[in-house]
């Protein structure tokens, strides 16, 4: 970590004090509201450039960021602050020297493009859908879909595992093709339901399960939200018995910000 | 939230869980947000092993034998009453693509047309469907 020499001075105490960056919001007085902490249960603030604002608290790095609840914290103030507000989260352990370094080195350069992104996230909010197999069902399908499947699939089950390793290789493969196939049918069939009533959408990152088939960012005017999640039940219910939708949100706008730096 | 959606829907098909655990907090937000310039960057205790642990990666023999064996747990016979002959029974009148095309049309039709492409944008950055571990 680099050292705040005029800070360490200023308190004496060799502790290096820090200014943990959590997003940033249009500059509002009274935005933040009474009592909300954040990281090591520090008092959050706003530190301001014109008609933008950091969202911040002060650390001291005698301890390490990176346990759960400051995670977590980071999450709480971005989700606390984007149901008030608009705000373009900062990635989680952004630390700068102190209230300056803020100003100088973050919300002026990137002052144009902090309100460009602010304008465009107005009034939306980040909804997390994520769509998995009830792997029964799709399973049966391979097996009922390819006779080779269920033929490999008869011969192996009831066999010792050595003396079927290849079978169970050929098998293994075989399905995970045939849904790898239906994940790519049934994204498009989803997202065309989907994506049509959003603002932007982004896919995320997965895992590679057999029950996973899609898992994307919504970015939702906030005045559609209930329509689109009625919208999302009524889809959820078509789809049900192959596939279980799961929404988690109204979150801030993590994946709508871009993961780059600004320069 | 000013539409914090509290109350549940009648149907509850839709599963809406509030991200609470260690681990829907970390898949919400890490890697995510702005990166800004000349920020210090903190030591993040075990989060790379958490990182790691939460994507697999596919495509590897282990992968297949994991497929397999949950194909050889399914027990078929058990579905609702109906035995592997009628299931494919049924597949076959309408070919193996029956029922996703099935799919389709009962969520168009449950859904009416979604509204034409007004709205519509392209995704600002499109992450290939499959993952690398690479992007810890």
């Amino acid at each position: 970590m680099t050292t705040a020499t005029s800070t360490e001075q200023e308190h004496g105490l060799g502790l290096e004090r820090g200014c943990y960056v959590y997003g940033v919001v249009p500059f509002g007085d009274g935005l933040i509201p009474t009592g909300l902490t954040g990281v090591g249960d520090a008092p959050v603030r706003l530190v301001r450039h014109a008609d933008i604002a950091a969202v911040v608290s002060d650390v001291t790095s005698d301890r390490a960021l990176g346990r759960a609840a400051d995670l977590v914290a980071h999450s709480e103030v971005l989700d606390t602050l984007a149901g008030l507000t608009t705000v373009v989260p900062v990635h989680f352990g952004s630390v700068l020297l102190d209230d300056d370094s803020v100003v100088e080195e973050v919300l002026a350069p990137g002052r144009e493009d902090f309100a460009d992104l602010l304008a465009e996230l107005e009034g939306r909010v980040q909804l997390n859908l994520r769509a998995t197999y009830v792997e029964d069902a799709v399973l049966a399908e391979v097996v009922a879909a390819d006779p080779e499947v269920a033929a490999l699939r008869e011969r192996t089950r009831d066999l010792p595992e050595d003396q079927t390793y290849g079978e169970r290789v050929r098998l293994g493969e075989l399905v995970a093709r045939a849904l790898e196939r239906k994940r790519e049918e049934d994204t498009a069939v989803l997202m065309e339901a989907v994506t049509p009533r959003v603002a932007a959408w982004v896919e995320r990152g997965g895992g590679g399960g057999i029950d996973d088939v899609v898992d994307v960012a919504l970015l939702v005017d906030t005045v559609n939200l209930e329509s689109f999640e009625e919208h999302l039940e009524g889809l959820a219910e078509a789809v049900h018995e192959r596939i279980r939708l799961r929404l988690v949100g109204p979150v801030a706008p993590y994946d709508f910000v871009g993961g780059a730096g600004w320069a | 939230m000013t539409v914090q959606s509290q109350h549940r829907r009648g149907g509850g098909y839709l599963e809406r869980p509030a991200p609470s655990g260690l681990a829907d907090v970390i898949e919400i937000i890490l890697d995510k947000g702005i990166v800004i310039d000349a920020y210090v960057r903190v030591s993040l205790v075990g989060i790379e092993l958490l990182t790691i642990d939460a994507r697999i990666v596919i495509a590897s023999v282990d992968t297949y034998l994991r497929f397999a064996e949950a194909t050889n747990r399914l027990d078929l016979y058990e579905k609702g009453g109906k035995d592997l002959g009628e299931f494919v029974g049924d597949m076959q009148e309408g070919g193996a693509s029956k029922k996703t095309s099935g799919a389709v049309k009962g969520v168009k039709r449950a859904l009416g047309s979604g509204g034409d492409d007004e709205e519509r944008r392209p995704a600002r950055k499109s992450s290939s469907r499959r993952r690398s571990t690479e992007e810890a």
